[in-house]
């Protein structure tokens, strides 16, 4: 089921020496993902551009290309042949060097990403952990274009973004790991397996079809986690409301203010490239991954690779609707202040997801424990699979609905 | 935080409640899908819609100017008679803020008096800042401003017009501003039959009018012509150089008497 993907099998000769084949291998499946990413960077920034403008009254970039969809080659060759400015007070090396800090961090999250069914280049058992330390290393990277660039205006964004970085790091992670305790496994890979089956039941009911529908986002658990990954998704990307690292209207472009040409283009992939790292890594949590109807039948048909490749295209339906959502909240929300930020995330992200994970252990507890391991308190041995769960998501509905009442009214 | 009403504090009425809870997200998100939806139909044209694309995609749509559009001033001339209405008065030079116009008048070539016509009528238009004033203080309305704005050039040389690149005909103008011509119309043509009565031959005549064997040179654009072509069409060396010589000299002479004035 989870086999790496056998490139090697098609193009390499059969005498080829082991090493040989495994690093063939890995630089195919690495320039696979590098190229994917960046056609996938130049696609975000356009949809973005056309969609944003549609909803201010405006047509975007049109004229290149049919639709203007060549406009990023365009941009891309002018960042190209700019010139590179390196301010004469700034830090060269830590100047040069921050936009790749910045980059690589992402590029590496994308190696453990479930792509679809059997498409994983790097089947990670502490999946989720790599992703929460290897993200962070980017932040690192902020701080040293702040740094090195020696601007107030650099300095300040970057601070901010080391800030809200950390600030949104915590319940994200806290959130994350309600969903590793429902799983039993940080393997992200293992994740979208998880959810098969039909809607908040999963695979429970025997006899019931395999719709690929059992997402987390179904059960409550998963809908409050999944909310709040979100909002920390946004916040950890730079979108709006949480883009005050790079207020172009306050700071000039925060970090990025002292770059131009190809490290400013360095920096601007990294982020939408975070974006859609960020997105994807909602869909493999939250929305079933490649999970959806129509998968697991193609599959019993024999069909693996058709299989695999209606779960890609799930699995971009699922993140490009996210990286869509998180447009149209640009659209639609205005900038936070720092307090508000920081009060949002402490006040309101934390508690939620502390709560979220005792609803998650609850769910567990109720879920697959046996009644000796209750202590004989609770009779839930009598009870079939799918029973039980319809107890666990009506108590961890309450406890997730009253906790969130709780939170809004003690801070309004 | 508590909501009550504290001292000193004004309660601002929205003609809503407050919204919380991620209530004001919702609606936020309500706006930009309509505005969204609006985007892809009609265009947004008249007051009372609010939303709708408002881009005009300019070199292939354009919006019509307002008549009272100005951009460079242009010279008229009679459309029958090729007369132009300027007298000579020096009333735009003497007013144009930069000091781009440079006239000298016209004399009769039998008795060498000065007549109420322009023998050279140069305008700088690189320099022009669109004030308007010499349109406005013209008694003869022989100087309008065009609607034309398209004038970008690879080169300074067809931004010093003369006076057969300045001359537009009556109707070409009527065509831009009909109102406002309907108003001076009567009041011009009356003061150009009174010039016309001291004008000899084909003094005051537009110079494509005047000398009908120059015709296949870049003639004074009709009525329908584009008139963006005009200073922008490539004029030979010889002709640019003879005119830069003519503005020369205007100015020397200008300067002189200046100098004279001063001194006397």
């Amino acid at each position: 089921m989870r086999d790496p993907i056998a490139v090697s099998q098609i193009l390499v000769i059969e005498q080829a020496p082991g090493w040989l084949v495994a690093a063939l291998n890995h630089a195919i499946i690495a320039g696979v993902l590098l190229i994917g990413g960046a056609i996938t960077m130049m696609l975000q920034v356009w949809v973005e551009r056309r969609v944003i403008a549609r909803m201010q009254d405006r047509l975007g970039p049109n004229r290149v290309g049919p639709e203007g969809i060549l406009q990023s080659i365009a941009d891309g060759i002018k960042m190209f042949t700019k010139e590179d400015i390196v301010p004469r007070a700034a830090d060269r090396w830590v100047h040069l060097l921050a936009p790749i800090v910045a980059l690589a961090p992402i590029a590496m999250m994308l190696a453990v990403l479930p792509w679809g069914r059997g498409l994983v280049a790097v089947d990670l058992e502490v999946g989720v952990l790599y992703i929460a330390a290897v993200s962070s290393i980017s932040g690192v990277g902020l701080m040293m274009a702040g740094w090195g660039s020696r601007n107030t205006f650099a300095l300040l964004g970057a601070m901010r973004s080391i800030a809200q970085l950390i600030a949104y790091e915590i319940p994200l992670i806290i959130a994350l790991l309600g969903i590793v305790l429902l799983t039993g496994g940080m393997s992200l890979a293992r994740m979208p397996e998880l959810q098969a089956g039909i809607p908040l039941f999963g695979s429970s009911i025997p006899g019931a079809p395999d719709l690929g529908l059992g997402w987390f986002i179904f059960t409550p658990v998963g809908l409050l986690g999944g909310i709040i990954v979100f909002i920390c998704a946004l916040a950890e990307g730079e979108r709006t409301p949480f883009d005050i690292p790079e207020a172009d209207s306050e700071i000039v472009a925060g970090y990025m203010t002292e770059y131009s040409g190809m490290k400013f283009a360095v920096f601007y992939i990294a982020q939408y490239l975070l974006n859609f790292a960020l997105a994807v890594l909602s869909a493999v949590v939250f929305l079933g991954g490649w999970q959806g109807p129509g998968v697991a039948w193609l599959a019993d048909a024999g069909l693996g690779a058709a299989a695999s490749l209606l779960s890609l295209l799930w699995l971009l339906l699922k993140a490009w609707a996210l990286f869509v959502l998180m447009v149209v909240i640009r659209a639609a929300v205005p900038r936070l202040r720092v307090d508000q930020l920081m009060g949002f995330a402490w006040k309101y992200l934390l508690p939620l997801a502390l709560v979220n994970v005792a609803s998650a252990a609850l769910w567990v507890g109720l879920t697959q424990w046996s009644s000796i391991e209750w202590g004989n308190l609770l009779p839930v041995d009598g009870l079939a699979p799918w029973q039980r769960i319809g107890v666990a998501a009506l108590v961890t509905a309450v406890i997730n609905l009253g906790a969130t009442r709780w939170v809004l009214r003690i801070n309004s | 935080m508590s909501s009550e009403q504290q001292p000193g504090v004004i309660v601002v009425d929205r003609g809503h409640p407050a919204t919380r809870d991620g209530r004001g997200l919702a609606r936020g998100i309500g706006v930009v899908l309509r505005h969204l939806r609006d985007a892809f139909g009609p265009r947004l044209e008249r007051p009372e819609q609010t939303s709708g694309v408002f881009t005009v995609q300019y070199p292939e749509e354009r919006t019509p100017l307002p008549e009272a559009s100005r951009n460079l001033p242009i010279l008229l001339f009679d459309d029958d008679s090729g007369h132009e209405l300027c007298t000579s008065c020096y009333q735009c030079e003497r007013i144009c803020p930069p000091q781009v116009i440079h006239i000298t008048q016209a004399r009769d070539p039998a008795s060498g008096k000065a007549v109420p016509a322009i023998d050279e009528f140069i305008l700088e238009y690189d320099a022009c800042m669109s004030c308007g004033l010499c349109a406005e203080v013209c008694p003869f309305d022989a100087i309008k401003m065009d609607h034309a704005f398209e004038l970008s050039t690879a080169t300074r040389d067809p931004l010093t017009v003369d006076r057969a690149g300045l001359a537009r005909p009556v109707s070409y103008y009527a065509q831009l501003a009909p109102q406002a011509w309907a108003e001076a119309r009567d009041g011009a043509m009356k003061k150009l039959q009174g010039s016309r009565r001291r004008r000899t031959g084909t003094v005051g005549m537009t110079p494509a009018r005047a000398a009908p064997p120059a015709a296949d040179e870049p003639a004074a654009p009709t009525a329908g012509a584009a008139p963006a072509s005009q200073p922008a069409s490539g004029e030979p060396a010889a002709a640019s150089d003879a005119k830069a010589a003519r503005l020369a000299a205007i100015r020397a002479r200008n300067a002189a008497r200046q100098r004279e004035g001063g001194d006397s």
